[in-house]
């Protein structure tokens, strides 16, 4: 503790776990904003990244609300948000939001995706498995050129819907911030804003990291077009994101409201780790000027000629560079704002825990589960392009079969 | 030939995808409002967003306490005593706890008086979150070891003799004047206190600085040094363009002026 402090600003009401929680919701938004390019926008090179980006999405938000559930406790009640729902709270119609998204843009986008390859993976097949695959279709067994010709336009409708909806959510972790009032670290109309795409670099630096560790994983060759894709994409977004924080740090600079000077003390002395050190250079600067180089964004081949195997090394530490960056970001937001008092004459400290529920190891293992989640979707429901049912074949007559059968 | 993707057709006409998710979302919406009947109270929403019926069920809790009129039927001298004290907002149970149980069994359930320091400075230690003026003690320094009814009679606690220091009940100011540049000055050098609001302290308000030239004293930029303080450098301003429609402390805090 330094300076003066209002006696109940000792201790941090929000924690670990409220950390992690804008964490994983920015992975979601990001993961499925990566998928609508390949679908909406056509982006050809990041098709092999489609699939999972969905499936990665779905294993997040899964995963999302248990940081919420564990930080508030009594989880058992957690179903009363819905069953009366109060309109005039923003976080209670989060709930609606998070039904919204999960039930009729994630769930419904992979349901029209993966239907004909669930006929096709299911069909005279026996087994848990098959038989959960073929409950899955919901016996929707259509496979006629006017059926996938709906499903692939149901998709692309609902993922066009999809895109203001991942907006709305991520938007929603901003605003509850920036809605706070009274508190001058939080309070900024700016706030969901750069939440939204903090989210999409995350998320894009996620799929990348993913999708290469997968591949490497399953020994088949790294698509380096898509990787190259993903890594201007990454470059793109990083830039976006990095002028909005510092259109947001200027104005409160420009401003200086009389929170500046308690502000600039917890900037030079709390935050110079998690924010100047992991935010900034580790998370933002390092990898601006890696991909500036390396990835082909102005010219086709990047500033540096790098080796493939190098680059796509590159790109990796660059995703793992910028996954720490962003949770520095949400950790700097989240203790940042609670670090000083709101007399704005001191600073208070926080130091978190091991054991417990807001402790290290619960949120790891929050932050691990929806990686468990992950694989066994991707068991039941393989995303891999060389999985995909061959339903052409459809259209001549033999039985469709995968080009490889999924395990 | 591929059919044109027209629902207005009617149902069936639907392609078969639309048809069986129509199914499930329509069992989902009625599994909801399902739930919904059974898991919302009936009382839910009747005058707000809550149960009603909690009001019931919170009434017929057993009661703990008696409350101060029910004191007052059989001690009126105590009640009378300490209506005219600065406890007169303290309620009786306040200190000697839920007493319901004396009402209906005096000889049985007997009222406890605290007699620890303890409980006192549960409201009067200092703490910079009280407000000025609320008589704060520090427990360690305050008459060590004596228990505090020996000198405060807890039914009219006001001190035997008055504080002789501002800072007796305006710790909080006094802290922070004291590590302020205005640290060496006297609280009389800007307020003056009548001697009876010591003993009545909302009666007797003490004087604020009511000019600009009364900070001039000092700061104006023509002012000589302070004539107790002649090594002092305070900062000066132009009274004549400095904020001119401004008395100083509406701007500057003077217990810690430009405070950093």
């Amino acid at each position: 503790m330094q300076g003066y402090i209002y006696p109940n600003e000792f201790e941090l009401q929000w924690s670990l776990l409220i950390v992690v929680y804008p964490y994983l919701t920015g992975l979601v938004a990001g993961a499925f904003i990566l998928a609508s390019l390949a679908r909406v926008f056509n982006v050809k090179e990041v098709q092999p990244t489609y699939r999972l980006s969905l499936l990665t999405a779905l294993a997040f938000l899964i995963a999302a609300p248990l940081p919420l559930l564990g930080h508030l406790g009594h989880p058992e009640r957690a179903y009363e948000i819905l069953m009366t729902p109060n309109t005039r709270s923003a976080m209670a119609m989060f709930g609606f939001v998070y039904l919204w998204y999960l039930m009729m843009v994630l769930l419904l986008e992979i349901w029209f995706d993966y239907r004909k390859d669930l006929v096709v993976w299911s069909r005279g097949k026996t087994g848990v498995l098959a038989s959960f695959r073929r409950l899955l279709t919901l016996g929707v067994t259509d496979l006629s050129e006017d059926a996938l010709r709906f499903d692939r336009r149901a998709g692309k409708l609902i993922t066009i819907i999809g895109i203001p909806s991942a907006f709305l959510l991520h938007g929603y972790v901003g605003f509850i911030f920036g809605s706070i009032k009274a508190n001058p670290w939080w309070s900024s109309v700016l706030m969901p804003v750069v939440f939204l795409f903090s989210a999409i670099v995350s998320g894009i630096a996620l799929m990348l990291v993913i999708y290469f560790f997968s591949t490497m994983l399953r020994s088949r060759p790294v698509d380096m077009a898509c990787m190259d894709k993903l890594g201007s994409f990454l470059l793109y977004a990083l830039i976006v994101d990095f002028s909005l924080e510092m259109l947001d740090f200027t104005q409160r600079l420009y401003e200086a409201e009389e929170s500046i000077s308690i502000l600039g003390q917890m900037l030079s002395s709390r935050l110079v780790l998690s924010l100047i050190i992991l935010q900034v250079l580790i998370g933002t600067i390092v990898p601006l000027v890696t991909l500036f180089l390396v990835a082909p964004t102005v010219r086709k081949r990047g500033f540096l000629k790098v080796p493939d195997e190098f680059r796509r090394l590159l790109y990796f530490v660059v995703a793992v560079f910028i996954q720490i960056g962003i949770f520095s970001t949400r950790w700097n937001v989240v203790i940042g704002g609670q670090l000083f008092s709101k007399s704005l004459r001191g600073l208070t400290t926080f130091k978190v825990g091991l054991l417990g529920i807001e402790g290290i190891l619960v949120a790891g293992a929050i932050m691990l589960l929806p990686l468990v989640i992950l694989y066994i979707l991707v068991k039941v429901v393989p995303p891999w392009p060389d999985a995909e049912a061959v339903v052409e074949s459809e259209l001549t007559g033999a039985d469709p079969v995968p080009a490889v059968q999924p395990s | 030939m591929a059919r044109p993707f027209a629902p207005w057709r009617g149902f069936a006409a639907m392609p078969q995808q639309v048809r069986r998710l129509a199914v499930v979302i329509v069992l989902l919406v009625a599994a909801y409002f399902t739930a919904r009947h059974f898991l919302v109270p009936r009382t839910f929403g009747e005058k707000g967003h809550y149960r009603a019926a909690a009001v019931d069920s919170i009434a017929v809790l057993p009661i703990h306490y008696a409350g101060r009129e029910a004191c007052a039927m059989c001690h009126p001298a105590e009640v009378a005593k300490k209506a005219g004290s600065f406890h007169r907002g303290v309620s009786c149970e306040a200190c000697h706890g839920p007493e319901a149980a004396h009402t209906t069994d005096p000889i049985g359930h007997k009222p406890t008086a605290p007699r620890d320091r303890a409980f006192c400075v549960r409201c009067h230690a200092y703490d910079p979150a009280r407000p000025t003026g609320f008589p704060q003690i520090d427990p360690v320094l305050h008459n060590p070891v004596r228990n505090c009814f020996t000198c405060h009679n807890p039914h009219d606690p006001t001190p035997p003799r008055p504080p002789e220091t501002c800072a007796a009940c305006h710790g909080e100011i006094a802290r922070t004047k004291a590590v302020s540049p205005h640290a060496q000055l006297a609280c009389t050098e800007c307020h003056t206190a009548d001697p009876r609001h010591a003993q009545a302290p909302r009666q007797f308000l003490p004087s604020k600085p009511a000019s600009r030239e009364f900070c001039g004293r000092c700061h104006a930029s023509d002012a000589p040094p302070p004539a107790h303080l002649p090594d002092a450098r305070p900062p000066k301003v132009d009274l004549a363009t400095h904020g001119p429609r401004y008395v100083c402390w509406q701007c500057h805090y003077p217990h810690y002026p430009e405070a950093r």
